[in-house]
C-alpha cells in the first residue's frame, strides 16, 4: 500500500489521470463505434483545427487520448526518469493534443527521428525528453502526406514516415536555439520551432499545389462529459495537493512568485503539493474563464485546458495567466474582425498562457498588452505555417515576446536592479 | 571534450560574470579548472549579503537535470536581475561556499557527464 502511494506521489499522480481517461473511453457508444471511430482518428489528415470528437466520437478520442498517454508514461517509466515539471507538462500537452491531431500513428516517426539524433550526438535518448514529449505537436504533417495528398499509401506511407524521421532529427538543435528568440518568454517554444518547420514544409507544398487547409468542424456535444471530467481532474490534484502536505498553502504564494520562464521547474523549485494544488487551480481557472465567455468544450478547448494544467507544473501560475487571458479576451471584444464563435480564436484564449512569464516578470497591464497582441497575431500565424504546427499559438507566442521582451528589459533594468539591490 | 560542452561551459562563465555584475561588482575574478572529469568555476567578490548567499545555495544545489540542460543550455548567460540563476542551477552538480569577513569564493562544480558517451 506504501509502495503504491509512494507510486503515485512519484508520478504526480498522472497513473490515476490516465485510469480516469481510459474508463471514459467505454463510458458512451458500443466497442465496434469505438474501433470504427478509432480507425476513422487513424485516417486523419489531422491538420489544425481536427477535432476528433467531431471525428472519431467520444470513445475512440478517449481511447486516443489515454492510449497515448499511457505509451509516454511507460516510456518514462522504462528510461527510469523523475516526474519533473517539464514532463508533466509534456504528458498533459500530449494527452490535450491527441484531441486534436496527435495520434499513435503520426507521432512514431517523429520520437524516432530524435533517437536518432540522441545517437548521432552520441548523448542520453532521455536527455531530450523535453522536446520528445512536445515533439509531436508537427506529427499532422506525417498524417497529411500519407492521408491527405491522395497518393497511394506505397508512397504516402515511406513519404510521410521519411519526412517524420528528418522533423525529428532536425527539431532538438532548433528548438534549443529558438529559446534565445524570445529570451525564455514563451512556455511554447517547440511550438514556436514546430512553426518555422511547418512554414518550410507548407511553402513546399504551395509551390505543388496542395491544398492543405483541411480542418474542419468541431463537436461542441461532449462539453457536459468534458466539464465534469476536468472538474474532477482539478479537485483531484487540489485534494491530492493537502493530501501530501497540509502546509501547502503556506508554500504555495513562494511559486506564485515566480515569474515562470523557461525552464522552470515548480515541482524541482517549490516541491509536488504546490505544484498539484497550481495545476488543480488553473483547471479551475480555465473552466471559470470558459463559463464566463460562454464557450462550450470541444476537442481543441479541451486540449488547451490540459495544456494550461499540464503546464502547472513548468511556468504557468494562476497569478502569471489571468492577465494574459484578460487580454486575449479584450482583444476579441474589441475587435471587429475576431470573435469568441470561431475556435481558433476560443482556443486561443486558452493557449495565450504561453506569455504567461511575461505578466510574471513585468507585471499585470504588460500581461494584458502581451495577450491582446497575442489575439491579433495568432490567426497570422495560422496562414503563415499552414497548420502543420499543431502549436500554433506558440508559433505566434514566439514572435510577440520577442518583440516584447527586449524593449522591456531595457526599461526595466534599472529599477529591478535597485529593488533587489 | 565535444563542442557542446564547451559551448556550455562558456554560457556559465557569462551567466557567472552577469550575476556578479548585476550584483555591482566591479572588482571580481572568475577562474576555471577544467579535466576530464569536472570542470570548476571559481569566483571570487567582495563579500556577498547573506541573502544574496542564500538565493545562490537555493538555486545552484538542487539535482542537476540532462533534459534541461540539453534543452534550455542557449538561455544561459542571459539573466536580467540578480536573483536569476535557475537555469545555471540545472547544469551544476556542486556548490562550494567560502566566506571571509571581506569576501566570498564561490566554487561551482560541473561533472563532465559527458565523456563516456561522446567522442574526444
Amino acid at each position: 500500500m506504501n509502495f503504491f502511494r509512494r507510486f503515485l506521489k512519484q508520478k504526480m499522480i498522472t497513473p490515476i489521470i490516465f485510469i480516469l481517461l481510459f474508463s471514459m473511453s467505454f463510458l458512451t457508444g458500443s466497442f465496434s463505434s469505438l474501433v470504427t471511430g478509432y480507425v476513422d482518428i487513424l485516417k486523419s489528415p489531422s491538420v489544425l483545427i481536427s477535432d476528433y470528437l467531431y471525428i472519431g466520437g467520444f470513445g475512440a478520442t478517449m481511447f486516443n487520448v489515454s492510449t497515448i498517454m499511457l505509451i509516454n508514461i511507460i516510456m518514462l517509466n522504462r528510461l527510469k526518469m523523475k516526474m519533473t515539471g517539464p514532463m508533466f507538462a509534456g504528458l498533459f500537452t500530449i494527452a490535450g493534443f491527441s484531441f486534436f491531431g496527435k495520434n499513435i500513428f503520426n507521432t512514431i516517426p517523429i520520437y524516432i527521428g530524435i533517437y536518432l539524433y540522441a545517437n548521432y550526438q552520441r548523448l542520453d535518448f532521455k536527455s531530450f525528453m523535453i522536446v520528445v514529449l512536445f515533439s509531436t505537436g508537427i506529427s499532422p504533417i506525417v498524417s497529411f502526406l500519407i492521408f491527405g495528398t491522395g497518393w497511394p499509401l506505397y508512397i504516402g506511407i515511406p513519404v510521410g514516415f521519411i519526412v517524420g524521421v528528418i522533423t525529428g532529427f532536425v527539431l532538438p538543435a532548433l528548438s534549443a536555439h529558438t529559446t534565445r528568440f524570445h529570451k525564455g518568454y514563451n512556455l511554447y517554444n517547440i511550438g514556436f520551432a514546430m512553426g518555422i518547420m511547418s512554414m518550410v514544409y507548407s511553402a513546399i507544398l504551395r509551390a505543388f499545389d496542395f491544398d492543405f487547409f483541411l480542418g474542419g468542424p468541431t463537436s461542441e456535444v461532449y462539453h457536459n462529459e468534458l466539464f465534469l471530467l476536468t472538474v474532477a481532474m482539478s479537485l483531484i490534484f487540489i485534494i491530492s495537493a493537502f493530501v501530501e502536505d497540509k502546509e501547502v498553502l503556506k508554500k504555495y504564494p513562494k511559486l506564485l512568485n515566480s515569474s515562470g520562464r523557461l525552464v522552470s521547474d515548480f515541482i524541482r523549485d517549490y516541491g509536488r503539493a504546490p505544484t498539484m494544488l497550481n495545476v488543480g487551480l488553473l483547471g479551475l481557472i480555465s473552466l471559470l474563464f470558459l463559463m464566463i465567455l460562454g464557450i462550450e468544450i470541444n476537442g481543441p478547448v479541451m486540449g488547451g485546458i490540459l495544456t494550461v494544467m499540464g503546464f502547472g507544473a513548468f511556468g504557468k501560475h494562476v497569478k502569471n495567466v489571468i492577465p494574459v487571458m484578460t487580454g486575449a479576451v479584450l482583444a476579441t471584444l474589441v475587435s471587429p474582425v475576431y470573435s469568441l464563435d470561431a475556435v481558433g480564436m476560443s482556443i486561443a484564449v486558452l493557449f495565450v498562457t504561453a506569455l504567461a512569464p511575461i505578466a510574471g516578470r513585468f507585471g499585470f497591464f504588460v500581461g494584458v498588452l502581451a495577450g491582446f497582441i497575442h489575439i491579433i497575431i495568432t490567426p497570422l500565424a495560422y496562414e503563415f505555417q499552414g497548420g502543420f504546427d499543431l502549436y500554433n499559438n506558440g508559433f505566434a507566442a514566439g514572435f510577440v515576446a520577442a518583440m516584447l521582451v527586449p524593449f522591456l528589459e531595457a526599461i526595466t533594468k534599472n529599477g529591478k536592479e535597485e529593488e533587489a539591490g | 571534450m565535444n563542442k557542446l560542452e564547451m559551448r556550455i561551459i562558456s554560457k556559465i562563465i557569462r551567466e557567472l560574470s552577469l550575476f556578479h555584475l548585476l550584483h555591482g561588482h566591479a572588482d571580481f575574478t572568475l577562474r576555471t579548472k577544467i579535466n576530464e572529469e569536472e570542470t570548476a568555476f571559481i569566483t571570487t567578490s567582495e563579500r556577498l549579503k547573506d541573502e544574496a548567499l542564500k538565493t545562490v545555495k537555493e538555486k545552484i544545489e538542487r539535482e542537476r537535470e540532462l533534459e534541461v540542460e540539453t534543452y534550455g543550455w542557449e538561455l544561459i548567460g542571459d539573466i536580467d536581475d540578480k536573483s536569476e540563476l535557475e537555469i545555471v542551477g540545472h547544469l551544476i552538480d556542486e556548490l562550494k561556499i567560502e566566506n571571509t569577513d571581506t569576501q566570498t569564493t564561490l566554487t561551482f562544480i560541473r561533472k563532465n557527464q559527458y565523456k563516456k558517451k561522446t567522442k574526444a
